[in-house]
């Protein structure tokens, strides 16, 4: 069984200018002691379009854990403008979190983006380079979709390589519909796991 | 009528297992999951109660846990209801505990908003078995659990010191499919694929009877076999058997293990029996004669066809048959506490509730009945700890006393979860550190506060926070007590939302309960009420048809076999002859080992000594001085074992000296020290300690020289030639061949023993060994295996150890040995019973010996023991056999014979001239004794008038 739970993740500083780094507040809780660190990392997609947009915001050790419950801020700065497809960069995308133990992920959090411009007269007329300065990033804090995959927590032995997903709602989730665009599919994510993007 | 389905399962899956918790408030569920096993807690109450049913605000489903990675066999709440053991085909036993102080949460990023109420936290995970765990149970009183698994194996865990297996049990051929315990917790029994139900013993984990029989048609067709042990413990019903090409329920009396009866009348084969906990006797109804009935027991029987059928073991036919009540077999059945209710769950993935009345079943037995039938039967094993639950709401009135109970508490609560010994250690600390800061406050500053580095290769690293233990599963209530948590930032509170109101939301499951409408038809059956609730798909409820028939549809009868063979096989009869013979002779050998050890001339003398007296100084007279005549200058060396620094101690006889004169010449070495000196006889025997050495010389004179070689004492004459002559501090002893035994103390240069004559004690038997303390008390033991020493202050021989004593055999006390004291085993008590006292190895064998025989043989077992240490002056082997003692009394609640005990060590609280009492006994002050033994007594929480009493009495005396 998994001995790292995450029990929450809070978005902070939410909505925020787009430059403004990304902020998330994790709670997990670890069954025993690890005697590896856990790595995390924030991983912005740039366009729905494609993987290779995607920019690994930062990643990070969180260590060392002993068992119990715990808790860490995740920043880590705005994505690179430069990276991104300007046609891209107005509209929704999504951030995930990821969590791996030995090389192996064992949890993937996504969240909507929706960036938009805050003034109603860009709203209405955007230009074409964007400019990010005026863009709002609004994180859909209250659906985070989780994936769970069962990995090998021992330190030996060969990995598990049936990744197993655990999403609990497989068939609930509808894109908001408050969200103007289209909804980027995200190719980086396993087939089976959140197939309902 | 359909419910909605819950959007976090849509389909329905198997459960294997159900069990009510002990408080009849909840229930546990275990099975598949999505792509795990799952484990369920429901909320008890909208099962038994309609409004509670339809009342949204009333929680349905407390807990899940995904942790199983595949599906869940089997899961069984602890008897104290404290923990729920889990057991999978992921292999594993997973032991949950309750985590109290933590309110309601979602699984994160469920969009299910499903919360669990309850948080149920794993405390251990039991990792041993090599395939999947099929069933788990819990031992009366909890003291352990045992699994069993498709590696054919049942393992026995520690269930006071978790992870800790006790033992593996090995022997079947087969998967292992179900597991039940003896209420009185001597046995436990398997049911296995190999067409055999095994009996172990928990005396000794070895088998007592594997029953064949009933099972030889069985095809291994069934997912479990979970048989039964009837409350009574008279009768283990198994699941598929077969009789007759038919399938049954196997009735197992404990008596024998006769196999002559079976529940028939299922048409496929049975899965689950399960007895109600409860022992019934019959309704007594107003106008119908008083005269009292036998006790009887009731049991459900739950088939893969469908069917559940209920028992009354008074009845010929089944009280109640229901038939088509799942869509397939079932799986699991649980009893409420109060024997009234059942739980019964499925392969389909539904359980179903049933519930009978007073009128059906009949009145039950109160605990206090169901305690004397038991110590009727099995004497009170049970009853103790019974009445130690009631104990459980008596007041402690005495601090210590509540110090005692807290200790024992906290040893038993670190010993249950020892992997978080680690994290309680460091709790002081972390608490100091969030003191009086709000978990508000900790996460405002987090980002500002929490420990960033970096490591080696540049990468940034992150300490977290720790904001609480994982103990027992108890977190820190201060840090969760201004629940709900709320984020500094307003989007969480978007999130928390949906979770909080989700128990009004339409999606909640709601169980959908009908209740039969009877058929007017079917009067004769038991008017059950009966609800379907489902498990693990929640509210999507489907209702079945079903109906209750009469119960001619099951041919039911108890059935005498044809050939009234027992099914026990004698395999495990000679295994344990040959066990037997094994043990006679390696002990024979250690015994021997023994002897020699205790002094190296003494073996070779051994049959000289008989009971004719004269006969043997004839003897010796002839045989002994011609063998050395022969020898001359024969040189015997001898080295003492005992003695701390070895002393060599060297004999040459008939060293010729001057004018033809023949001397013997005594050399001794100690420490690189040498002494030696000349005996004008040859010298037979030679013995020393040290202090001192003694010599016996031919002629009959018995010489005693100091450790340095000085002359203690002129030479003794003795009336008979030497047998045996021992030396111990300043003690000096011989047996004479006129079987005479004599003590001198040498210090005092006063005889102790004077002459005793061994006849008494000797009846057609010989000499076979013979010690003397470091008291200076002989001890003599007899070719008849008695041992004897003879008390100069009573001046009579007495029996300190038999052998063939029954007592030694059948005394059971290792339920009272504690782990702090190392067995004695140098005193002369140990000594001389040697391998004989082998606790309780034997009373296993006699298994039929009922329990109150056995407990007052241990009683009288332990008293001998006391008084042969006292006699013997053995002051260690005193203390420890005192505090098993003084346990074993305590654990069976002997409460004369513990406050004789405690007035004798306390003695006269106010002294007078003509107390008698004396302050020491055996270099022991019997007050420090009785503070020894106080601790004991508090355990029991029984006895706190008596501790507080002597406690009192004690600091009474301390402080004058």
């Amino acid at each position: 069984m998994a001995k790292v739970q995450v029990l929450n993740v809070a978005v902070l500083d939410n909505p925020s200018p787009f430059r403004n780094p990304f902020q998330f507040e994790i709670t997990f809780e670890c069954m025993e002691d690890l005697p590896e660190d856990l790595e995390w990392k924030i991983i912005y997609v740039g366009s729905a379009e494609s993987e290779e947009y995607d920019q690994i915001l930062d990643s990070v050790l969180v260590g060392p854990v002993p068992a119990g419950r715990h808790m860490f801020v995740f920043q880590a700065d705005a994505p690179n403008t430069g990276l991104i497809p300007e046609s891209d960069a107005v509209g929704v995308t999504v951030v995930l979190i990821t969590c791996t133990y030995r090389s192996q992920e064992f949890i993937r959090i996504g969240y909507y983006v929706n960036n938009e411009y805050t003034d109603p007269e860009l709203r209405e007329n955007p230009p074409i380079k964007p400019d990010y300065t005026q863009l709002q990033r609004n994180i859909l804090a209250s659906n985070p979709r989780v994936t769970r995959f069962h990995i090998n927590w021992e330190g030996s032995a060969e990995r598990m390589e049936d990744s197993e997903n655990v999403d609990p709602s497989s068939n609930s989730m509808l894109p908001p519909s408050c969200l103007p665009g289209k909804a980027p599919p995200i190719g980086i994510l396993p087939d089976n796991s959140m197939d309902c993007l | 009528r359909l419910g909605k389905a819950p959007d976090w399962s849509t389909h329905r899956k198997p459960i294997f297992s159900v069990d009510i918790h002990p408080d009849g408030t909840k229930f546990a569920t275990g099975g598949q999951g999505e792509d795990s096993g799952k484990v369920m807690i429901w909320n008890m109450a909208p099962v038994l109660r309609e409004e509670d049913e339809k009342n949204e605000d009333v929680h349905k489903m407390l807990c899940q846990m995904d942790n199983h990675l595949a599906c869940v066999n089997c899961v069984r709440w602890s008897n104290n209801g404290l923990y729920l053991a889990s057991g999978g085909d992921d292999k594993l036993v997973m032991v949950w505990k309750r985590a109290a102080f933590i309110g309601p949460s979602t699984v994160f990023g469920s969009s299910s908003k499903l919360a669990n109420v309850e948080q149920w936290r794993c405390v251990t995970i039991l990792r041993n078995h090599t395939g999947d765990v099929m069933d788990v149970a819990w031992s009366p009183h909890d003291v352990w659990l045992a699994s069993c698994s498709v590696d054919n194996t049942i393992v026995i865990w520690n269930a006071r010191k978790f992870p800790e297996m006790v033992t593996c049990l090995r022997g079947h051929t087969g998967l292992v499919k179900g597991l039940t315990w003896d209420p009185v917790g001597k046995y436990v029994a398997s049911q296995a694929d190999d067409h055999s139900l095994k009996v172990w013993r928990t005396v000794d984990w070895q088998m007592e009877a594997n029953i064949t029989k009933p099972f030889n048609e069985c095809g291994g067709t069934t997912h479990v076999l979970r048989l039964s042990w009837s409350p009574d413990g008279q009768y283990l019903v198994s699941a598929h058997a077969m009789n007759n090409s038919g399938p049954t329920a196997q009735i197992v009396e404990r008596d024998g293990w006769k196999t002559n009866m079976d529940f028939v009348g299922h048409r496929k084969a049975v899965t689950v029996v399960k007895f109600n906990p409860k022992i019934f006797k019959k309704k007594q109804k107003n106008g119908s004669s008083n005269k009292p009935s036998c006790p009887y027991c009731c049991c459900a029987v739950g088939s893969k066809d469908r069917s559940l059928s209920v028992w009354l073991t008074s009845l010929k036919r089944p009280l109640v048959v229901i038939h088509d009540l799942f869509d397939k077999s079932i799986m699991d059945i649980s009893w409420t506490l109060t024997g009234l209710g059942m739980l019964v769950c499925s392969m389909d993935g539904t359980v179903a509730y049933l519930d009978f009345s007073l009128d059906e079943l009949g009145d039950p037995l109160s605990e206090e009945e169901k305690n004397s039938i038991h110590q009727n039967i099995y004497g009170k094993s049970m009853a103790i700890t019974n009445t130690e639950a009631q104990l459980s709401t008596t007041i402690i009135e005495n601090p210590e006393m509540l110090k005692y109970q807290q200790q024992r508490q906290t040893s038993t609560q670190t010993n249950s979860a020892p992997g978080t010994v680690g994290p309680e250690s460091s709790a002081p600390k972390l608490n100091s550190v969030m003191n009086g800061e709000s978990l508000e406050d900790i996460r405002k500053n987090l980002l500002k506060k929490q420990v960033e580095t970096r490591t080696a290769d540049g990468r940034r690293r992150i300490t977290p926070l720790c904001i609480a233990q994982l103990d027992t599963g108890d977190f820190s209530p201060a840090l969760f007590n201004s629940v709900p948590i709320l984020p500094s930032g307003s989007s969480m509170s978007n999130q928390l939302t949906p979770h909080l109101s989700s128990d009004s939301s339409p999606g909640q499951p709601s169980s959908l309960g009908f209740r039969p409408s009877h058929d007017p038809m079917l009067t004769s059956p038991p008017a059950n009420s009966l609800k379907t609730y489902l498990s693990n798909s929640g509210p999507g409820g489907q209702i079945r048809p079903f109906r209750i028939e009469p119960i001619k549809a099951l041919d039911s009868r108890f059935t005498e076999r044809s050939k009234a063979t027992p099914g026990l096989t004698s395999s495990s009869t000679p295994a344990q002859k040959e066990c037997k013979l094994k043990e006679d002779t390696s002990s024979d050998s250690e015994d021997k080992m023994a002897s020699i050890n205790k002094n190296l001339m003494y073996s070779k003398r051994k049959p000289e000594l008989m009971i004719d007296g004269g006969e043997v100084v004839e003897k010796r007279k002839k045989g002994r001085p011609r063998k050395e005549k022969m020898t001359t200058s024969m040189v015997q060396s001898f080295t003492q074992v005992s003695m701390e620094p070895s002393v060599f101690l060297e004999v040459e006889n008939e060293v010729t000296v001057v004018a033809g004169s023949k001397l013997s010449q005594l050399r001794c070495s100690k420490d690189g020290r040498d002494w030696n000196t000349l005996l004008p006889s040859s010298v037979v025997t030679a013995a020393g300690s040290s202090d001192l050495i003694a010599v016996a010389s031919e002629d009959r004179m018995l010489s005693v020289f100091s450790s340095c070689g000085r002359r203690l004492l002129p030479a003794i004459q003795l009336a008979t030639p030497v047998s045996a002559l021992h030396c111990t501090a300043h003690f000096v002893m011989v047996v004479t061949a006129g079987a005479t035994l004599s003590v001198w103390d040498v210090q005092k240069q006063k005889a102790l023993v004077r002459n005793e004559s061994l006849q008494s004690i000797l009846s057609d038997t010989s000499v076979s060994q013979s010690l003397l303390t470091q008291q200076g008390v002989p001890v003599v033991g007899l070719s008849n295996g008695k041992s004897f020493c003879f008390s100069s202050s009573l001046e009579t021989w007495s029996l300190i150890a038999d052998k063939a004593d029954s007592l030694v055999q059948c005394a059971d006390f290792r339920g009272c040995l504690s782990s702090h004291d190392a067995p004695v085993s140098s005193g002369p008590l140990a000594v001389m019973q040697g391998r004989y006292l082998n606790a309780g190895r034997l009373a296993s064998r006699l298994s039929s010996t009922p329990h109150h025989m056995q407990q007052s043989m241990t009683l009288a077992f332990l008293e001998n023991q006391l008084a042969s240490a006292l006699t013997l002056q053995s002051g260690q082997e005193y203390r420890y056999w005192l505090l098993i003692y003084s346990r074993f009394l305590v654990n069976e609640g002997s409460e004369h014979r513990l406050r004789e005990l405690c007035k004798e060590l306390l003695g006269p609280v106010h002294t007078s001239a003509t107390t008698s009492w004396e302050p020491t006994t055996v270099g022991f002050r019997k007050r420090e004794l009785l503070r020894e033994v106080l601790p004991v007594i508090g355990e029991n929480l029984r006895f706190q008038r008596l501790f507080t009493e002597y406690q009192d009495q004690l600091e009474l005396l301390r402080n004058k």
